[in-house]
């Protein structure tokens, strides 16, 4: 529903950033992180430069847009934001030094940044930066103003550096202080931002894109005591006014708990090109899908960023309403187990889960054809995604495997949980989804007992601290990279232990994982993940189930949105035709 | 009169008292600490503990109490734990939303559910009291998501006569000074904005007085049978009375008191209903803020707010029976 | 939650007549009744479904895929068929089973919460009747649903707490019934005859007290009867409802049709006609034993 913790990214990738500017790229190995995130879903990312100048006539300015998000936003201050409704506002609000181009996941723009140099050995970035930028406040956007976000982030203590604070921060540099991959920022001139990490990290510039790298106003963080220890004594955080001092196109105005959140033009926008046609945006929270969908028939409001896929029939049917394609997946859905419980220390169980379930009718059923069915443990259209082969719907092979496993039938029973309250990009109606499950795998003998609890109130929690047997959980990507779903946000290890979500042990995996993510070289890489992947084909630690491309619904007038998988749109090249 | 009041005013601190320390007890004993749902599910064990201790957690229960009722008789309702802000200020934003659907679902249950039983009991067993009837039972029957999503359907989204969800439209900018929607636009001299807030209570409205417009009904039109019997009506009518002159002196006269009371006991079951309706009508009122609040186990939150709750039902149910002097002389507050 | 038991006249003035002559008259009263006739039709339609399930079901109500989604009502498939390709009138017609269940152990669970409390109240009286009243009005001062996910919260999502839940939210209406009857009863003139001829005060309390004052706490739990399977549904549209989905019950399958109404406005007829079946059985009879246990209402 809201206030999803999505899980880890990080852990380097080789996923060659070859951006504008004199960069010179220079992959390396990096640290793991040192947190154990829970998993599931993303959703931040930077700033968008120019609109890519859609070919929908010639953009209109002024107008409100009112946008529905599926829950309330849990933070205002863009160091804390881990979950998507936030993050939809702080996008409009909040840039950082570097992007993704609208429309991809993993293309890297310079936004704050002019341009950038990476030294030789991988450790110093020299940001070039534009310079007459201003914050919201009028404060002066410059390399202190860099600085001072940075150092704060990295000299978090107490809550603050906790994984459900700065997560991001925490996990792209591994720690905070001493522990933290930054050793320093210097403003080394007024345009210019030198960040040196201690070790070579490829995913660098990537990781920055996502909007808890944003750069806030210092003035505006010291004026409602962002650092203060206890966070809800933060006004920056609990959306005062005043809270959330970007560069972005739209300014933040208002915010009313539960109620909505408004940001407004920023006239004065640093980027001509990209200055708002929209006079506001006005986003408000709405937590069922039905009423989400006849609030859009109704003209209530006039853009969803969550709609259930079986309604994209309603949308396309409706010539007062249009529904937006976000572009390629950059997800997955999997039917999760847990080792330690039992039957699924059983590798034949395992695969044996996997023939049960008929995917396809998951997808004509629940995601009304917005999925295919996942050949690997990441999106079909991923950086070195390889497709397993995994195994066909067939409960007759199912039944044959649970025989052949000589699991008695006693333990073929075990408690199997789905989230109530909520629907992801991923997961439209988990309840639905979870009862044709359920009924695939009682059909080849499997005895799973129902059990739910909410989204937020538990449900996260318990399945990544490996609570459940078999569950349903997923994963929405901050950049299309096998690292950002293969590693950390699935199959990490934590002190040497694996994630206890999954408890899958695999000693060999985590080295070629590691590998892999030091591979200096493009035909490196995609053989160490593709081997990578192999291995965990072999070992069936979970079932894939779809990649799915969630859609976003809008009034038929409503034009120039620019999806992107990662579902981190950015709504100044938006306009109303009416 | 007045002093019956007063004792109605101090019966209900032993009450208020009672219901106190009940939700006390019963939001303790949920699973859960607020101050791990506060810092997440990665906290440290030292910094759930030190927040224990800012928020007072750490201390005995009693103590938690005492300093609770201490802050509560200084009309400090706390602060929430989940964005520090006074608990009595996001209360005040929100409850107009929320009384302005109960009193929007009251007016349009009563309006319509006292005429309508009255009809009915004019003609007991007659085939318009079989219909008021069956209508009266339809109306307990559905429950109230159903019938505000259909409302919806219906309304908003195929007849496209009125909006489906939220409380003005938000392109107008209206300022918000009292927080009653009806109210501010006034203030702010705007009819159009006065209307589009009017247009968008009607359908929540309709869906959360069904109910209460059913029992209305249905006790009002036993409440005059009932009276209609009696053999003082017989007499006015064998006086030869006109028929409207016994309907309004003699019958609604007495026929009002169970009518009364029953307006009054539904106030409860209104705002419990309310909670559902302002999740299915995207309403900003205190039902759903109360329910997050349990949720993410923001104690001061749940426990100020179904105080207030219940202070405002206690209140409505006083003001019933002072009613009851003005509806019946008879009845001495001994 | 959002529906209260109302209209229930507390002390129901019964005169002096033993507890088998009031029973026998009201009984041949409620005969005269037809809504109340009509209404004891639709409780037995609604209970000899629930008990015939396995034989009037035409398929399994939990065997999905017999047909493509939300298929249209058909000659085989008489209700159509829901989201998974299960038989809608087969998951009504078992959903009966559940609904009555869920309805007669929450009225009963809560009948015997508040007949305890509202015994002791008016049977004592006192300061046991003072304590507990204002126990009562603590209850009663809680929004019922609020009451209900608190006690999901403390307790975990399950059939049993949604039971729970439910005649927490009876109970003190039933305790405040049973207690106006029981005190209207005290100073009746049969009571004062036992009391003046030696009888103990328990004894007058079980012999004649209470089953004279039963009569509309009976009345109460009909009407609560009714109102169990929407409250029921209410929780479940937050999301609190039964947690195996499957489970064919009529709230549960009433939300999950108004999440398909585009697309299959059909569903909603089936759970819903059969809710409102239930529903009016339930209140008419309700009515016709207060009329009937009322000789005053006599008409």
């Amino acid at each position: 529903m809201s206030r999803t913790r999505f899980g880890a990214l990080i852990a380097a990738a080789t996923i060659l950033v070859t951006a504008c500017g004199g960069t010179t790229a220079t992959p390396a190995p990096t640290t793991a992180p040192s947190t154990a995130p829970g998993s599931s879903e993303a959703a931040p990312s930077g700033s968008a430069e120019a609109p890519s100048q859609a070919a929908e006539g010639t953009p209109k300015d002024g107008g409100t847009l009112i946008a529905a998000i599926p829950g309330d936003i849990a933070s205002t201050d863009t160091a804390f934001i881990q979950d998507s409704n936030s993050s939809a506002v702080s996008n409009q609000v909040v840039e950082g030094l570097v992007g993704t181009k609208p429309g991809t996941t993993g293309e890297i723009i310079p936004v704050l940044a002019q341009s950038w140099d990476v030294s030789a050995d991988g450790l110093t970035y020299d940001f070039k930066l534009r310079t007459g930028v201003k914050f919201h406040d009028g404060t002066d956007f410059n390399a202190d103003a860099v600085c001072y976000n940075y150092d704060r982030w990295k000299n978090f203590t107490g809550a603050l550096a906790s994984p459900d604070y700065s997560y991001y921060y925490g996990a792209v540099f591994g720690g905070y202080g001493a522990n933290s991959n930054m050793v320093s920022c210097t403003a080394k001139a007024p345009d210019e931002a030198v960040i040196v990490l201690q070790h070579p990290y490829s995913s660098f510039l990537l990781s920055q894109t996502i909007t808890s790298f944003g750069i806030n106003s210092p003035t505006a963080l010291k004026a409602l005591d962002a650092d203060n220890a206890d966070p809800t004594k933060s006004g920056y955080n609990t959306g005062a006014k005043g809270a959330m001092v970007g560069t972005g196109p739209f300014m933040f105005s208002e915010y009313v708990a539960s109620d909505h959140i408004t940001v407004v033009k920023n006239p004065d926008y640093w980027n001509k090109d990209g200055i708002a046609h929209l006079d506001s945006v006005i986003f408000k929270p709405y937590p069922d899908q039905t009423s989400t969908l006849n609030a859009l028939q109704a003209g209530d409001i006039d853009f969803a960023f969550n709609l259930n896929p079986t309604d994209i029939g309603t949308l396309k049917s409706d010539s007062k309403l249009q529904a937006i394609d976000r572009g390629e997946s950059c997800n997955l859905f999997h039917l999760a187990m847990n080792q330690t419980h039992k039957p699924f220390d059983n590798l034949k169980i395992r695969e044996a889960v996997a023939a049960a379930i008929n995917k396809q009718a998951l997808i004509d059923t629940f995601y009304g054809g917005q999925a295919t069915p996942a050949v690997t443990w990441m999106p079909k259209g991923g950086l070195y995604a390889k497709d397993e082969s995994l195994p066909a719907y067939d409960p007759e092979a199912a039944k044959k495997l649970i025989a052949d496993s000589g699991v008695p039938a006693s333990d073929l029973t075990f408690d199997f949980w789905y989230p109530s309250n909520v629907s992801r990009p991923y997961m439209p109606d988990p309840k639905g989804i979870f009862q044709a499950i359920a009924s695939d795998l009682q059909a080849v003998g499997f005895n799973p007992t129902p059990q739910t609890k909410g989204w937020r109130d538990g449900y996260l929690k318990e399945e990544s601290t490996g609570k459940y047997p078999m569950w349903l959980i997923g994963w929405t990507c901050d950049w299309a990279g096998p690292d950002n779903f293969l590693d950390t946000a699935f199959f990490y290890y934590t002190d040497g232990k694996p994630n206890p979500e999954f408890a899958y042990t695999n000693d060999a995996l985590h080295d070629t994982m590691k590998q892999a993510e030091a591979a200096t070289d493009d035909a490196t890489a995609k053989t160490l993940w593709e081997k990578a992947q192999d291995m965990i084909r072999a070992d069936m630690p979970t079932v894939p189930v779809v990649n799915s491309t969630p859609p976003a619904g809008a009034a038929a007038y409503v034009k120039g949105f620019v999806g992107s998988g990662n579902l981190t749109e950015i709504l100044n090249s938006v306009w109303l035709d009416k | 009169m007045l002093q019956y009041i007063v004792r109605r005013l101090l019966s209900a601190v032993p009450v208020m008292f009672g219901l106190s320390i009940i939700l006390f007890a019963f939001i303790h004993l949920l699973p859960g600490d607020p101050a791990a749902t506060i810092l997440g599910q990665h906290a440290r064990p030292e910094l759930v503990a030190a927040m224990r201790q800012r928020l007072g957690l750490d201390l005995p229960l009693w103590q938690q109490y005492v300093n609770y009722m201490g802050d509560l008789l200084r009309g400090d309702l706390g602060r929430s734990f989940v964005n520090n802000r006074p608990v009595l200020d996001d209360f005040l934003i929100r409850f107009p939303g929320t009384i302005e659907l109960t009193v929007a679902a009251m007016i349009y249950a009563a309006g319509l559910g006292i005429p309508l039983g009255r009809f009915a009991a004019r003609r007991p067993q007659s085939t318009g009291d079989a219909i008021v009837t069956v209508v009266s039972l339809l109306g307990i029957s559905v429950p109230i998501f159903v019938l505000g999503l259909t409302l919806q359907y219906g309304f908003s989204v195929q007849l496209r006569w009125l909006p489906a969800t939220g409380r003005i439209d938000p392109r107008l900018t209206i300022e918000q000074v009292t927080h009653f929607m009806l109210i501010d636009t006034l203030l702010a001299g705007r009819v159009d904005a006065f209307i589009d807030a009017l247009r968008h209570l009607i359908l929540p409205a309709i869906a959360l007085g069904s109910i209460p417009l059913a029992i209305i009904t249905r006790i009002t039109r036993a409440a005059v049978l009932d009276v209609a019997n009696e053999d003082y009506v017989r007499t006015a009518r064998a006086k030869g009375l006109r028929e409207q002159r016994v309907d309004g002196r003699h019958i609604m006269r007495n026929a009002w008191l169970p009518v009364v009371t029953v307006l009054g006991l539904q106030v409860g079951g209104l705002l419990a209903g309310a909670v559902i309706t302002e999740t299915v009508f995207a309403w900003s009122g205190v039902g759903k803020w109360v329910v997050e609040a349990i949720e993410a186990h923001d104690y001061f939150v749940v426990q100020s707010s179904i105080l207030m709750f219940a202070f405002i039902f206690l209140i409505v149910n006083l003001i019933v029976d002072v009613g009851y002097a003005f509806l019946n002389p008879r009845i001495r507050y001994s | 939650m959002a529906t209260t038991v109302q209209g229930v006249r507390p002390g129901v003035a019964i005169e002096e007549r033993a507890s088998r002559g009031l029973w026998r008259d009201a009984l041949s009263r409620l005969r005269r009744n037809k809504p109340a006739i009509f209404g004891m039709i639709c409780i037995t339609i609604f209970v000899t479904v629930a008990i015939l399930a396995p034989v009037l079901a035409p398929y399994d109500p939990n065997k999905g895929g017999l047909g493509p989604s939300f298929a249209p009502p058909s000659s085989e498939h008489l209700a159509g068929l829901d989201k998974l390709g299960r038989d809608e009138l087969s998951r009504v017609v078992w959903g009966a089973r559940i609904s009555l269940f869920v309805g007669i152990v929450s009225v009963t669970v809560g009948l015997c919460i508040g007949g305890i409390v509202g015994a002791l109240s008016g049977g004592i009286g006192g300061w046991v009747d003072t304590v507990l009243m204002r126990a009562v009005d603590v209850m009663l001062s809680i929004p019922g649903i609020l009451l209900a996910i608190g006690i999901v919260a403390w307790l975990g999502q399950g059939l049993p707490q949604i039971m729970l839940a439910v005649a927490f939210t009876n109970a003190p209406i039933f305790a405040r019934i049973l207690r106006g009857s029981l005190l209207a009863l005290r100073e009746a003139e049969f009571v004062t005859v036992s009391r003046s001829i030696g009888s103990g005060s328990g004894r007058i309390l079980l012999r004649h007290m209470l089953p004279n004052a039963l009569t509309a706490l009976i009345v109460a739990a009909t009407l609560a009867l009714a109102t169990a399977v929407i409250d029921v549904a209410g929780l479940g549209f937050l999301g609190l409802g039964p947690p195996d989905p499957r489970t064919a019950e009529w709230g549960t399958m009433l939300t999950d049709s108004t999440e398909a109404l585009r697309r299959a406005p059909h569903l909603i007829f089936a759970p819903g006609i059969a809710i409102i079946i239930s529903a009016i059985g339930f209140n008419l009879l309700g009515d016709g034993l207060r009329e009937s246990l009322d000789p005053r209402l006599k008409r």
